[in-house]
């Protein structure tokens, strides 16, 4: 898997801190998943963060907290769950635990699935599939939003996308993505709302998908 | 009956743990449940800790609690520690970053634990590399400027996307990303890293 397009400095930074939504933080778990070069990043990020820690100046702790935290030690563990599976062997490793909705037709070659996190419910993460040769309809977004490539490909104004590339795109982007030959399956998360430009978008607002 | 650790009682003030010890106290926690590095442990991290998150802006309760969970977590997942992959500070920063993120908080009680542990007994090297990157980022920390430093500390710090950092700084977005590229550029030149 040959990865050109990765999440920005600044998303990195943002997951390094914890400063992402749990939807943007899955999505780039995704990424992180499949791309050794954005690992090496993101760890001299949390790096820096370690450094930072390191060298805080130590703050008065409650007289009682070594006793209090000794006392707690051996309390009951951190709850483990049997590994869920994802639903679909073709869905990447991230989405364990995530409950995929029904897949929705959203137009012509184009249906897509809400990706529920039970950890974070608020979360704004979907599945899009686009069939060979379709377009989306032109959009622009309203904040951060994250697409991760799972399978297929596809092309906009801003380059050609494959398996393992991200897009990261802010509300400076309208784009009209194009699947390749091959259709493309892609896993995105939106800090804001997602907004459809033209009539779809109105059509789809009125039936609230969004 | 006394406490458990009432000898161990972590007051006593001496210097700071280098980054290279704080590895092997992990390592000893992980292989032996061995308290007295435990209390060791938690004198250097846990009011490093708190004064992190006080930093961030939590309350003074808040922070004693992450800085007491974390150090539960640390005894707790000491076995998953890799000193070949990661510096003892930066594995704690993630354990608490986790803890203090909401999202991230409920996901560790569905965590599927299914990483392998590490070897319980860390190549001697692997610790001292571990110690030596540590070091190397230390530095690059203290060479940023005064500006570059502000900007990184706030995206630690302050759990805000750019644009209230830019807000708080009374400076235009632009600035504040550009400040930040930099600052990242150098951090990861004094790391010496591939571009």
């Amino acid at each position: 898997m040959s990865i050109q397009h990765h999440p920005t400095d600044d998303t990195l930074l943002r997951f390094a801190a914890g400063a992402l939504n749990a939807g943007l933080t899955l999505v780039t778990e995704a990424h992180l998943h499949v791309c050794a070069q954005c690992r090496a990043r993101l760890g001299e990020f949390e790096a820096t963060g370690g450094a930072l820690l390191d060298e805080q100046p130590p703050a008065a702790l409650a007289p009682t907290a070594f006793a209090d935290v000794l006392a707690r030690l051996d309390g009951p563990a951190v709850a483990v769950r049997p590994p869920v599976p994802p639903a679909n062997s073709d869905m990447p490793a991230v989405l364990a635990g995530c409950e995929i909705g029904r897949w929705w037709w959203l137009g012509r070659g184009i249906r897509y699935s809400q990706v529920r996190l039970p950890w974070a419910p608020e979360a704004n993460v979907m599945l899009l599939r686009v069939a060979a040769n379709r377009a989306v309809f032109p959009h622009t977004h309203a904040a951060h939003e994250l697409t991760q490539i799972l399978r297929g490909g596809y092309s906009d104004c801003t380059g050609t996308y494959g398996p393992g590339d991200m897009a990261d795109a802010d509300d400076t982007l309208l784009h009209q993505p194009w699947a390749d030959a091959e259709g493309c399956l892609c896993l995105a998360a939106l800090e804001g709302p997602m907004r459809l430009d033209g009539w779809l978008g109105r059509w789809q607002r009125r039936l609230g998908l969004y | 009956m006394a406490l458990p650790g009432a000898l161990l009682t972590p007051v006593e003030s001496t210097a700071p743990l280098d980054a290279a010890a704080q590895a092997r106290l992990i390592g000893l926690v992980a292989l032996n449940q061995d308290r007295q590095a435990f209390a060791l442990l938690f004198k250097h991290f846990a009011p490093r800790l708190k004064s992190f998150h006080l930093r961030a802006g939590l309350s003074d309760a808040a922070a004693e609690e992450l800085a007491q969970e974390t150090m539960i977590l640390l005894w707790r997942k000491a076995a998953r520690f890799d000193p070949a992959c990661a510096g003892a500070a930066t594995w704690v920063f993630t354990i608490t970053r986790n803890l203090r993120t909401d999202h991230a908080r409920r996901r560790i009680q569905a965590e599927v634990e299914a990483l392998p542990e590490a070897d319980p007994a860390a190549s001697a090297e692997a610790i001292y590399m571990s110690g030596e990157r540590a070091e190397m980022m230390r530095g690059a920390l203290a060479a940023l400027s005064t500006e570059q430093r502000r900007v990184i500390e706030l995206s630690f710090f302050a759990d805000t996307p750019h644009a209230a950092i830019a807000t708080a700084l009374h400076l235009p977005l632009g600035t504040v990303k550009s400040r930040i590229r930099l600052a990242l550029a150098r951090l990861r030149d004094a790391l010496g890293a591939e571009p």
